[in-house]
């Protein structure tokens, strides 16, 4: 199975979809779940150091905010972990990891750079969407190579 | 509210979780007895929350802080003071935080400080600024003294100097002003020189009060009443000294190491702000100036207003290329009076620049701090304002005036 | 990164019904049933598992079986009541992600819908999508106004 990215990367609808047709989604969610279970790191809420922005400068510069750098070091590695990604258009209410509009658009290009198979569409708003939205997902994860070394259910 | 109340703190903020300081936000909030509080906001708000409050701002989060400021306005969140707080060089951010600040500030009564962090920001940084919040919030009482009474003492231990005031019966009677060396003993020497002139004894004094960056150690070793942080102190010593207590006022103090402005309604700071990371935009550009034109600072305003700024060009505001810049210009022609005004002209800009954006200038506007003295300075900042600058008598005095002005509530109790 | 006696991978899923059949409840009674070393926590958008990896695949996935296309799953990374997290130690306000949770919490029953369709194999409708108006027709729009 393909390690997919999806964006917005805290979806439950992209996630699910993705597990569903037998792949593996890179969502921020687990990555939170490392960040928080770190022992010896006290910086609530979400383990987040100084050190953080400091790996983001991989992604971004030092003259961009602190708080996008510190978003990158977390979505960085998971893109370039990804074999495949989704991105799904902005939605309105995305608060939070996906709450910077800076991050948000560095994050899209990073994917959009990567060599790897990428859908991209947008939320859907009446049924006859949802249907297209749900076809077109599905139809690009089950189109997606097993990943080398990855076949692990 | 007493002093022991727990003061709730909203934080209005973007970013901050995202960039390692939220911890540090957390710790300084608790080190005053403060907590942090995450306004309740209606869902559905958020919808239109753009448009309604104005700004359409790309990032969601932002649009969050309105909401919140909002939910903070209407009282949906019962709060205490509002603390604004975003990524430093954001520019989205930046025009957000600042539109929410003043909405806060226009539609409530609570004291909001506004700030932009790096991840650099600790909670050491943020200390006074939360100390005055969280002291607004918790001593109004005491903040709408307008008389000194009784037989009290103020000392404000700065970075550069120490000044001490022996006040009585809401007259300065003694002061003491010397360099700041070792913190107590500085305390002490301005402390007896204030009293010598007073012709008191120690022992007589009813309440001191302390501020600075030594309040506590000297507050401790003085046994002072009140220790408080100088952005409460100076507003109340500024508006006291400018005799200017009701109604708004703005409140620029010029210190050796950073400098505040402060919005004050009615004695009481409403927004403030505290610079400290340049020191192009403090007291010691001057002092630097002062060493390399050869003469004392106290001779420095006055070669200053003699001078033309424009007859050098600094191409930085930093106290180390600036400096440099000044030099060179010397020798290239330009007079000692020109580089003096040049000096002046570059600390009220950088303070213009870096700090006036994040409060609402409202006249009077009372300059105060050592800087004050320097004749150069409020001329600079008054053509730079394009508004009349009002330098008080003492207005070197001005933390110490303010502490022994407070804590003469301390002699009543 | 975890450590020792952190190995055994507790983790927390979210598992958000948008059933006719099912009701957050029966999937509760479900886990309740059939394993011990679980922890649920019922919230207003679905169900928190929390517990080893292994055991929580298996209640999950058996809940997801009582009506495959309308319960959805996402993995958490707080567990519930985390106090770094928690509404009532953060004053209020509640955490950033639950806005987004319950817009898409919204669009379920579509989503629902449409993975029924998928897997009857209905065809896909060829959807309209808005199109910008032509200057021409414009600027009829326009002349026919005047």
């Amino acid at each position: 199975m393909a390690k997919v990215i999806i964006y917005p990367i805290n979806s439950l609808i992209l996630s699910d979809l993705v597990q569903r047709f037998g792949h593996t989604p890179l969502a921020m969610m687990e990555k939170i779940k490392e960040k928080i279970s770190t022992v010896g790191v006290d910086s609530p809420p979400l383990n987040i150091t100084a050190e953080e922005p400091k790996h983001g400068l991989k992604y971004a510069a030092v003259e961009v905010p602190a708080g996008v750098r510190g978003r990158m070091s977390i979505v960085g590695p998971m893109i370039e972990e990804a074999d495949a990604g989704i991105i799904v258009g902005e939605s309105p209410t995305a608060f939070g990891c996906m709450g910077c509009a800076r991050t948000n658009e560095l994050t899209k290009y990073l994917i959009r750079n990567r060599d790897i198979p990428l859908l991209e569409l947008d939320f859907p708003e009446t049924d006859d969407e949802g249907q297209e939205f749900v076809y077109r997902i599905a139809e690009f994860l089950k189109s997606l190579p097993e990943a080398e070394g990855e076949a692990t259910e | 509210m007493n002093d022991e109340a727990v003061v709730k703190v909203a934080l209005v903020s973007c970013g901050s979780e995202y960039a390692g300081v939220h911890g540090e936000l957390e710790s300084v909030a608790s080190s005053v007895n403060a907590t942090l509080i995450y306004p309740e906001i209606d869902i559905d708000v958020l919808d239109d929350i753009g448009k309604e409050f104005g700004i359409e701002a790309a990032s969601p989060d932002l649009r969050l802080m309105m909401a919140r400021a909002k939910s903070v306005v209407e009282g949906l969140s019962d709060v205490d003071g509002v603390f604004i707080t975003s990524c430093f060089r954001c520019a989205e951010a930046a025009i957000v935080r600042n539109e929410v600040r003043r909405y806060i500030n226009k539609h409530s009564d609570l004291p909001v400080i506004s700030y932009s962090f790096t991840e650099r920001t600790t909670a050491a940084t943020l200390l006074t600024r939360m100390e005055a919040l969280t002291t607004i919030a918790r001593r109004r009482h005491l903040l709408a003294r307008e008389k000194q009474s009784g037989l009290t003492a103020g000392i404000d231990s700065g970075s550069t100097t120490t000044k001490a005031v022996v006040m009585k019966n809401n007259e300065i009677i003694g002061s003491g002003w010397v360099p700041t060396i070792k913190v107590i003993d500085s305390a002490r020497e301005a402390f007896d020189e204030a009293l010598e002139e007073a012709g008191v004894k120690e022992e007589n004094i009813q309440a001191i009060g302390t501020t600075g960056y030594g309040r506590f150690l000297i507050g401790e070793h003085f046994n002072a009443k009140l220790i408080q942080e100088e952005i409460t102190v100076n507003s109340k010593g500024a508006v006291y000294l400018a005799d200017t207590q009701k109604g708004h006022a703005t409140v620029i103090d010029i210190g050796g190491m950073d400098n505040k402005a402060i919005s004050v309604d009615d004695g009481i700071p409403g927004m403030f702000t505290m610079g400290g990371i340049c020191a192009g935009a403090s007291g010691r550009f001057l002092d630097m100036t002062a060493k390399r034109l050869g003469v004392d600072i106290t001779e420095l305003g006055a070669l200053a207003v003699k001078g033309m700024e424009e007859n050098v060009d600094m191409n930085s505001y930093c106290i180390v290329f600036g400096i440099q810049s000044l030099v060179n210009s010397l020798a290239k022609g330009a007079t000692p009076e020109d580089v003096a005004a040049a000096a002046c002209h570059s600390v009220v800009e950088q303070i213009f620049e870096q700090q006036l954006q994040e409060v609402d200038v409202k006249e009077p506007l009372i300059l105060v701090g050592g800087s004050s003295l320097i004749e150069g300075v409020p001329k600079a900042l008054g053509e730079l304002l394009k508004i009349d600058v009002l330098v008080p008598s003492n207005s070197h005095l001005i933390g110490a005036v303010g502490s022994a002005l407070l804590a003469s509530g301390f002699v009543e109790e | 990164m975890r450590t020792a006696e952190d190995n055994e991978d507790v983790i927390t899923k979210l598992v958000v019904t948008s059933s006719d059949s099912v009701l957050p409840i029966d999937a509760a009674m479900k886990i309740y049933e059939s394993s011990t070393d679980i922890v649920i926590k019922e919230t207003c958008f679905g169900t928190m598992v929390t517990g080893p990896r292994e055991s929580v695949d298996k209640v999950v996935k058996e809940i997801v079986d009582l009506d495959r296309n309308h319960i959805f799953v996402k993995e958490r990374g707080f567990p519930p009541g985390d106090e770094r997290r928690c509404r009532a130690s953060r004053g209020g306000g509640s955490r950033p992600g639950f806005y987004f949770l319950k817009e898409e919490a919204m669009m379920l029953p579509m989503i629902g819908n449409a993975l029924d369709k998928y897997d009857r194999n209905v065809p896909l409708k060829e959807t309209e999508h808005k199109k910008k108006l032509e200057v021409k027709e414009l600027q009829d729009l326009i002349e026919s106004t005047l």
